[in-house]
């Protein structure tokens, strides 16, 4: 079984963000980056079925230098080789320009299964997966929980997650993409060993000419979705803000809900 | 009629979803503002008496979209008749509820129409013509306005409970068409095997009148006890966020949010919960929030009337021994 994995990296979920000028885009100065939680769970997937089944398993990022970070981690749980897109033009794409990039990537190569998380925790499209098969004309499972595949198959079955408490098992041929919801199994950790095996694995970086695209196709350019301007969220409530110290604090919380809201 | 605004409705077992509602009252709006003309599409097999019923209440005209293949949910068919469709009737607007089934099909739908979907808005501003769409992003810390490029038809999925639902029963003659439309075997290659429902929730905390929730910030299943505790000495239900059923240190049975409960308690502690938007979905209709959270930025305090930004371990405890003094 080959499997591909993609993985984003986003801003540390506990970032505080600053704005540019414009308020166009967030400053990525003061920012500590991390890979997208959902997509660990994808790779955390593709690296459970590996052990079952053998094979192989790849992992994409695309982006700057930064991303080596995302790839190298991937490395380190176990994932067998790299594959860095990289090149200011993959950069800031909408679903469709980062989707064309990473599919163009998968056609250059024969895999079985591509694994995407659900959704980025920055920009929250929940699309890239879906769009990736798309264009390749593969077949598609998003929010997968479970994934039932035995060897020298050419079909897999997943159980998917509706809403309210609703699931249903879907069949799928090979080769295809799937995304992957959170919880289906703990992620794992890299260990040391990993981490020094990782350094002697293949990490390749491919741009856009490699990958046989115009810079038009992929990225911002390409996007069919505009950025306008970032702005703080309007607060539906005002907020009574208690400080102190913890004891403090908790005590007059607690008088509040008393006697002011009489809710205890 | 070329230019329309259109609702695709979401139903399961012969009802519209709430968000198609929604979406239905959004459409109204839009439809006002841009002088467009605004219906609902429904894909489906023997739905004829739903789109009666809601054409009936809503005023709307309902385009049916029918085709055996279509009885139960598979992306590929929808994909096919819903594009089919936009390629004939040519509408301005395809408005979505931001739901999984939204999820699963429509950014195949918009790829296929070599459009982008601008997903999960929680609102909009028109500008000379031109409508922005308002995204929460950043794990809801910031919004960004963000427009279609290109041509119509565009493409929006809404986010759940972000619009008033359109309400009004007019008992009006119901406005159907019926129309048969073609899917080729061909399409098809994901197959549905079966539907299953989760075993009936044995915890109900839509009844709760105090619900103590933690979330990722507490960490650890032990670390979790801290949360029971306060649970106990308030005689409140325990909920919790995604992060922490999917870690196990809870039954998934007592996860708030879009995938799990929906809950209205007169008051709800978040404990370590940074407000993603699929759980404040779950209890922001609340009475009375209260949000602790060592990060002063997290969106819970866009929707807490009171907020303490300190640190869980430190601040619960000693809510626990006031409120044991309280009830002894």
């Amino acid at each position: 079984m080959r499997i591909l994995t993609c993985l984003k990296q986003v801003p540390e979920r506990d970032s505080r963000y600053k704005l540019n000028q414009d308020g166009s885009r967030v400053l990525e100065e003061d920012l500590v980056f991390e890979t997208n939680e959902s997509d660990l769970f994808a790779l955390e997937e593709a690296l459970r079925l590996k052990e079952k089944l053998g094979g192989e398993v790849a992992a994409l990022s695309l982006g700057s230098d930064r991303v080596s970070k995302v790839l190298r981690n991937a490395l380190a749980m176990g994932a067998d080789r790299a594959i860095h897109l990289k090149g200011p033009e993959f950069e800031r794409g909408d679903a469709w320009g980062t989707a064309h990039a990473i599919a163009a990537a998968v056609a250059a190569e024969d895999f079985d299964l591509v694994l995407t998380g659900v959704q980025s925790e920055d920009m929250a499209f929940a699309q890239t997966g879906a769009v990736v098969a798309q264009i390749l004309g593969w077949p598609c499972a998003t929010i997968v929980m479970e994934i039932a595949l035995e060897a020298d198959t050419c079909r897999v079955q997943v159980k998917r997650e509706l809403e309210s408490n609703v699931f249903e098992r879907v069949e799928l041929p090979l080769p295809a993409v799937l995304t992957i919801q959170s919880g289906s199994h703990p992620i794992r950790y890299a260990t040391l060993r990993g981490i020094m095996q990782a350094k002697r694995k293949e990490y390749r970086v491919l741009t856009v000419e490699d990958l046989g695209l115009s810079a038009e196709t992929v990225g911002e350019v390409a996007a069919k979705v505009r950025h306008h301007r970032l702005l703080a969220p309007e607060r539906k409530k005002q907020t009574v803000m208690i400080d102190g110290g913890a004891e403090e604090a908790a005590r007059t919380l607690m008088d509040k809900l008393v006697n002011e809201v009489g809710v205890l | 009629m070329a230019g329309r605004i259109v609702v695709l409705g979401e139903h399961r077992d012969g009802r519209l979803k709430k968000i198609s509602w929604e979406a239905m009252g959004l459409g109204r709006k839009l439809a006002a503002e841009l002088g467009k003309d605004l219906c609902l599409a429904l894909v489906g097999s023997d739905i004829e008496g739903l789109a009666r019923e809601v054409s009936r209440r809503s005023g709307l005209e309902v385009v049916v979209l029918a085709n055996d293949r279509c009885r139960h949910y598979t992306p590929e068919a929808y994909c096919e008749v819903l594009a089919e469709y936009a390629r004939t009737d040519d509408p301005y607007l395809l408005l979505l509820g931001h739901t999984y089934q939204t999820m699963d099909f429509a950014p195949t739908l918009a790829t296929m129409l070599d459009r982008g979907l601008i997903p999960n808005c929680v609102d909009y501003r028109s500008t000379d013509g031109q409508l922005l769409w308002v995204r929460q992003v950043f794990n809801g810390k910031l919004n960004l306005e963000v427009s279609a490029k290109g041509d119509p038809p565009y493409l929006v999925s809404l986010q759940q409970g972000a619009f008033p639902a359109s309400e009004e029963d007019l008992k009006v003659p119901p406005r159907v068409e019926q129309r048969q439309v073609g899917v080729a075997e061909g399409v098809l290659r994901r197959k549905l095997l079966e539907v299953m429902e989760a075993v009936q929730t044995k915890v109900d905390l839509s009844q709760a009148e105090i619900i103590v929730a933690g979330g990722r910030g507490l960490g650890s299943q032990e670390k979790f006890q801290l949360i029971l505790d306060l649970a106990s000495a308030l005689g409140a239900g325990v909920g919790a966020s995604r992060p922490v059923t999917d870690g196990g240190w809870l039954p998934k049975e007592h996860q708030i949010g879009s995938s799990g409960q929906t809950v209205t308690p007169r008051l709800y502690i978040a404990c370590g919960i940074s407000g993603a938007i699929q759980h404040l979905v779950g209890m922001s209709n609340s009475g009375c929030i209260v949000a602790i959270n060592k990060d002063p930025y997290a969106p819970i305090f866009q929707v807490a009337d009171y907020g303490i930004v300190g640190d869980v371990f430190q601040v619960v405890p000693k809510l626990i021994e006031i409120a044991r003094e309280m009830r002894p």
